[in-house]
């Protein structure tokens, strides 16, 4: 153990003061510090000819979402309409997409499969659900 | 002796196949494949009868098909599906043909209701709108998405389409419907088809599908088709209804299938009598058709290239003359089932070659059913 000892000059209140201030922000800092920010929660989504799996997926505003994204078959893509995502998902056995997205608003978003998959490429979308009363991620 | 020389041949077919992308040296494919505007399948098929007696080996090219896309914006769409089947097409029945099995626009609305219109493919059994070649087991498609669902089976019409909630999604169509006086007794409704071209609509038929998704890997299916067909005949309108249900399911490199389907033709016996006097031979069409199949196949990863194996077993019945009109007897060489078995080798998931052996019966005796060794090539790009 270190005991480190020091002599301040001056008037008692002030050095006080001094010291409290000091406490204080160290205090502040070692706080910082040591907050790391929320996880993002991860959301394993799978992707097949001609359907997302799940399909409807439901999260609180503000909530950081990590898309986990693979496929059964063929490549395909993922796309949320009007926002900034858009990725594509590998073929079986290729790995995995991994998309991060911040949940907006409270409503109701669509995303579908961005790559032309097959005939039945229109059928492939699915919705995310932004509302106040979800807890984490369904 | 005919024998040998068959299966030399599709030994020949198979090596050729197997050869060209593993003699690169290369995986057969990357991380990121290089696609365009367009998409497509193609399928080429060697079928060899085992016996002389069945005939001789055929090399066909069955399936060349193109897809196009094209999204005007976020909620308007187009598709298109253009297919050059048996490679080469002139004006003979026999020859190859072109068609136009999707060509339509979506309005994409919200995921529970969307609309659309076109040329559309009629949303029965598993089939018809996942006939992808790597998508489906076996080098052909089963025989009762042949005989008794005339897969592809397209038509023009329009209708909505959606997903209510996390676990059903559907589609309801009005089409064009089915032509009563070309239904046969050995292929069942295929003949009826219409295509898009010109169709009748004196009638209206409806068809929808309804497929539910709660389980992870399962798939249930249940569709539907209903319509009257005679508007070709005089004072005769039979209807046609054909109700299908399907399930997938997909486990740890385990699928199993099945799907059963049964068609209804009303007033069979007037449309025989009247196609008799107009072709001058009964075509003893049914009153009824039924089919199903169950089938199980494996996925195995077998190598660091990512090339994967499948491998297969299918029984199938299907039966084109499964009720017949009072009176009317039964040809029971139209009575038929088979015995498929075989696997598939993955260069790459969407690439193919396939491998198997179908063993037809029938309740006849009067004509042996053939048995055939079939191979194939199929690619989705």
């Amino acid at each position: 153990m270190v005991v480190l000892m020091f002599q301040v000059k001056g008037r008692p209140r002030t050095v006080a003061a001094v010291v409290f201030g000091l406490a204080l922000m160290a205090g502040m800092v070692v706080s910082l510090i040591g907050q790391t920010p929320p996880a993002p929660r991860a959301v394993r989504v799978t992707a097949e000819r001609f359907s997302f799996t799940p399909s409807e997926i439901t999260v609180a505003p503000g909530a950081e979402i990590e898309f986990h994204l693979r496929s059964e078959d063929t490549a395909h893509g993922f796309r949320i309409l009007g926002h900034q995502v858009d990725i594509a998902i590998p073929k079986r056995g290729r790995g995995e997409a991994i998309v991060r997205f911040v949940a907006p608003g409270p409503g109701k978003y669509t995303f579908e499969c961005s790559r032309m998959c097959g005939a039945g490429h229109s059928f492939m979308r699915g919705t995310l659900i932004v509302k106040a009363d979800a807890k984490g991620v369904r | 002796m005919m024998a040998t020389k068959k299966v030399r041949l599709s030994a020949f077919f198979l090596l050729f196949c197997a050869i060209g992308p593993a003699a690169s040296g290369q995986p057969a494919s990357s991380d990121n494949p290089r696609t365009g505007p367009i998409s497509g399948y193609m399928e080429m098929h060697l079928n060899a009868p085992v016996t002389r007696e069945d005939g001789d080996a055929i090399l066909d090219f069955h399936r060349f098909v193109l897809l196009f896309n094209h999204s005007f914006s976020d909620r308007l769409r187009f598709i298109g599906e253009l297919e050059i089947a048996h490679a080469f097409v002139e004006g003979l029945e026999e020859a190859g043909e072109i068609e136009l099995e999707q060509a339509y626009i979506d309005v994409l609305i919200n995921p529970a209701f969307n609309l659309r219109g076109g040329m559309m493919l009629v949303p029965v059994g598993i089939i018809n709108e996942r006939h992808e070649p790597p998508v489906f087991n076996g080098v052909e498609r089963p025989f009762v998405d042949t005989v008794i669902i005339p897969t592809t089976w397209f038509e023009g019409g329009a209708g909505v389409h959606g997903r209510l909630g996390s676990v059903l999604s559907y589609r309801a169509y009005v089409m064009a419907p089915l032509d009563a006086t070309e239904f046969s007794a050995d292929e069942g409704l295929r003949g009826g088809l219409q295509k898009g071209g010109r169709s009748n609509i004196r009638n209206a038929a409806y068809t929808g599908r309804l497929e539910y998704t709660q389980v992870p890997g399962l798939t249930v299916g249940l569709s539907g088709w209903r319509g009257d067909s005679g508007f070709n005949i005089p004072r005769l309108n039979p209807t046609v209804g054909l109700v299908e249900m399907d399930g997938r399911y997909r486990r740890n490199g385990f699928e199993f299938r099945a799907q059963f389907a049964r068609v209804f033709i009303g007033d069979a016996a007037r449309l025989n009598d009247a196609l008799t006097l107009l072709i001058g031979v009964n075509p003893n069409i049914a009153r009824q058709l039924q089919g199903y199949y169950l089938e199980a196949s494996r996925l195995f990863s077998v190598n660091r290239w990512g090339h994967e194996v499948s491998v297969f077993g299918r029984y199938e019945s299907f039966d084109t003359q499964f009720r017949l009109p009072a009176g009317a007897l039964p040809f029971p060489e139209f009575d038929r089932h088979a015995w498929t078995a075989g696997g598939a080798y993955f260069l790459d998931p969407d690439v193919a070659v396939k491998v198997d052996y179908t063993h037809q019966g029938s309740a006849g005796t009067l004509r042996r059913a053939p048995r055939t060794l079939n191979v194939g090539l199929g690619w989705w790009f």
